[in-house]
């Protein structure tokens, strides 16, 4: 039979607490265990059955004789009598009624009386039938009998402590783990029946190995929830925003159908695929965003930022120059090299250097600056364009956001949101700015450990 | 061994520096003329989807390949097996195995034709994983046919310029020079100065000399970027190049191919 865990549980909780207990009890005992108890045992028998072989032999008139004997040459602690069938005392030394239950040989500890000095002692006695009544005889235990007594007694009530707590605890303790895994789990299989806004009660402060586990849960399904309804956006925004280029390929195709000219008809053919590698182009870039939000980072390397930025200033600094803008190249700071996915962060920043050279203005200075401040780095683009209002930074950072209405200019309307993904993937952030006038876009990342 | 061109057989062959004029099917035969191979470069086309696996076969028929297709990576191997094809193109899910399994099952089996993985996964990280794993080159479906086969005829190059041993230490492009270890270019003896770019860009298109190059293989290889910038950088790169190579001289010798990229070449 296989136990559930929580029994298992339960079951270890009550072995540790009885070996907890037993173990200083056990040495206790082997400490204090005397052979004192089993003497007592020995001369109290051997004394009974020589009183009980005397008055055998001579009667219990002899037998008297010979317990005044034996009391005289006594310290006093000598029990001796003779009772009748009730207890009360014939003859001999002990108390006038003994207050045990008379019954055959075994030797017993016990109190005598129930009140009166023979009532402060145990002693060890054994009891045997004498003709009518009974014979009584045995000692009051000493001192060092008394406290071994009371320390086996004692060792036997925590032994019955020590298991009941460990029971009880046991128990306890499975009821609450039970109790707050069933927290957990109830959160779980609500989420997973479609209630996907379900989250685990945690405590705010002083939160235990539970909370931990419970806010840790919660976060993952905040991620869930967030990445859900990312992905329904995106589906709506793809199947939305694919319609007008597709829209386009098709009247290009009807063109190149219709043209009877041959030099029209390769036009439109030519146009069809340029708009196809648009889509393509859209698609690819949409990929890569959905792709870096969920990515590991595993295509991470160590690089140094200054290179990474002066390899993109070269190839943009021809086409920015044709465009009759000046890009130029700050290196403001000395920045070690650091875990980048080099392909993705250079593509994010290709992305803010077209936007610069798409909306600066003609001839309009583009810089394209790193700089370090506390534990940051930032790859920073600044242009002398328009910018973009406050209110319209959410929307130029959404998929497929675009701030032109018309969408007359070209471009998927990507690009900040992939700027925006590849941040993220860096765990830092997209900072949009006002350069008075013009916009600055920077990709700030943390820069981790030293 | 410096500038020698009895010790250079590839650059002669790479440069393409016979007086014929180039065409794009007859590109194949100009790779170089120290080691004797057939006219006809095989290619063997490892594709599951039947009408992409046409596609192929018809486009690279066209372009003056013989074409072999397997259907599936199992087929593939034992077609690869035979060692008989200058390169493959392979189709990265492919059903049973995964085509990077297979190349590398080729390369362990001693087939060294270079392999050109095609695959719709078109991530950075595909690509970049792709060429890690094996692959030599990578293209992403849909692609343009003139892409492939600037990259096919890019591969049979690299593949030729390996086996004809030692690396040449001088390209020409009919009166244009590239002195490699110097890092010199002159055209008609006069001297070009370079950007170290340009120059890269340069003994790039020379390497091809006679072949399309595009301009993501540009990207790629001399930028080591593997994202579409999805603007003309490279275009503008390449115009300055040809107003230090082309002005001033009579014939150019840097072309624009519509549609597919540039090329390097004598025409006339």
């Amino acid at each position: 039979m296989r136990l559930s865990t929580t029994a298992r549980m339960a079951l270890a909780a009550i072995v540790l607490a009885l070996v907890s207990g037993l173990v200083p009890v056990a040495f206790l005992w082997r400490a204090t265990h005397d052979d004192a108890i089993e003497e007592l045992r020995r001369d109290t028998v051997e004394q009974s059955d020589a009183l009980a072989a005397v008055e055998h032999r001579a009667g219990v008139a002899a037998l008297r004789v010979a317990i005044e004997q034996a009391r005289t040459s006594d310290d006093g602690s000598l029990i001796a009598a003779i009772v009748d069938a009730r207890g009360v005392r014939q003859a001999g030394a002990g108390p006038d009624r003994f207050s045990v239950p008379l019954a055959e040989p075994g030797f017993r500890i016990d109190r005598l009386a129930a009140s009166g000095p023979w009532a402060e002692r145990e002693a060890g006695f054994v009891s045997r039938r004498i003709g009518t009544g009974w014979l009584i005889s045995g000692r009051e235990l000493d001192d060092w009998e008394t406290a071994q007594r009371t320390i086996e007694r004692a060792l036997l009530l925590s032994m019955l402590v020590s298991l009941a707590l460990g029971v009880g605890g046991g128990l306890a303790l499975t009821r609450y783990v039970t109790r707050r895994i069933d927290g957990v789990a109830t959160t779980a299989d609500a989420v997973a029946a479609g209630d996907l806004a379900r989250r685990v009660v945690v405590a705010e402060r002083h939160g235990d190995a539970f909370d931990r586990l419970g806010a840790r849960v919660n976060a993952m399904l905040d991620r869930i929830e967030r990445l859900m309804g990312e992905l329904r956006i995106v589906t709506d925004s793809v199947a939305h925003d694919l319609r007008s280029p597709i829209a386009r390929l098709r009247a290009r195709a009807e063109a190149a159908l219709a043209a009877d000219d041959p030099t029209q008809r390769d036009a439109a053919l030519a146009g069809l695929v340029t708009e196809t590698d648009i889509v393509t182009r859209m698609l690819a870039v949409l990929l890569e965003i959905s792709r870096s939000e969920v990515a590991t980072r595993s295509g991470f390397a160590d690089a140094a930022p200054a290179e990474l930025l002066t390899a993109l200033a070269e190839l943009y600094e021809p086409l920015a120059e044709e465009d009759g803008a000046a890009l130029t190249l700050a290196i403001d700071a000395d920045v070690p090299a650091m875990p980048l996915h080099r392909e993705l962060l250079s593509q994010a920043l290709a992305n803010l250097v077209d936007n610069a050279l798409r909306h600066g203005g003609e001839g309009a200075p583009i810089v394209l600056r790193l700089a370090a401040s506390g534990d940051e780095v930032r790859f920073q683009v600044e242009d002398r364009g328009p910018g973009i209002p406050a209110d319209q930074q959410a929307e130029a950072r959404r998929r497929f956001g675009r701030l032109d209405p018309a969408r007359s200019k070209p471009g998927a309307g990507l690009g900040l949101a992939l700027v925006e993904a590849v941040a993220r993937l860096h765990g830092g952030r997209l900072d949009l700015a006002n350069n008075a006038p013009g916009l600055i876009a920077a990709i700030v990342l943390p820069v981790r450990g030293a | 061994m410096m500038g020698s061109l009895g010790e250079a057989p590839a650059s002669r062959g790479g440069a393409a520096g016979v007086e014929t004029p180039l065409t794009p099917a007859a590109s194949t035969s100009a790779a170089g003329n120290a080691i004797p191979r057939p006219m006809t470069r095989k290619i063997l086309v490892v594709e599951d989807d039947a009408a992409a696996a046409a596609y192929l076969a018809k486009g690279l028929g066209e372009a003056g390949y013989a074409v072999e297709v397997a259907h599936d990576a199992r087929d593939g191997l034992f077609l690869a097996s035979e060692g008989t094809f200058d390169a493959m193109v392979v189709d990265r899910m492919l059903p049973g195995f995964d085509g990077l399994a297979m190349i590398g099952a080729a390369r362990a089996a001693g087939i060294a034709a270079p392999a050109l993985v095609l695959s719709a996964l078109g991530t950075v990280d595909d690509r970049v994983g792709g060429l890690k794993a094996g692959a030599d080159d990578y293209l992403t479906k849909p692609f343009s046919f003139a892409e492939l086969v600037a990259r096919i005829e890019s591969l049979l190059r690299r593949a030729d310029s390996r086996s004809a041993g030692p690396q040449a230490a001088r390209l020409a492009v009919g009166d244009l020079e590239i002195d490699l270890l110097a890092r010199t270019v002159t055209r008609a003896g006069r001297p070009i100065v370079l950007g170290a770019r340009e120059f890269s860009l340069l003994e790039y298109l020379a390497r091809n000399a006679g072949q399309v190059v595009t301009r993501t293989m540009m990207l790629e290889k001399i930028w080591n970027y593997h994202f579409d910038p999805g603007s003309n950088v490279v275009d503008v790169h390449i115009a300055r190049l040809r107003r230090k190579i082309d002005e001033g001289f009579a014939s150019p010798l840097l072309h624009t191919v519509r549609g597919a990229g540039y090329k390097l070449a004598v025409v006339g």
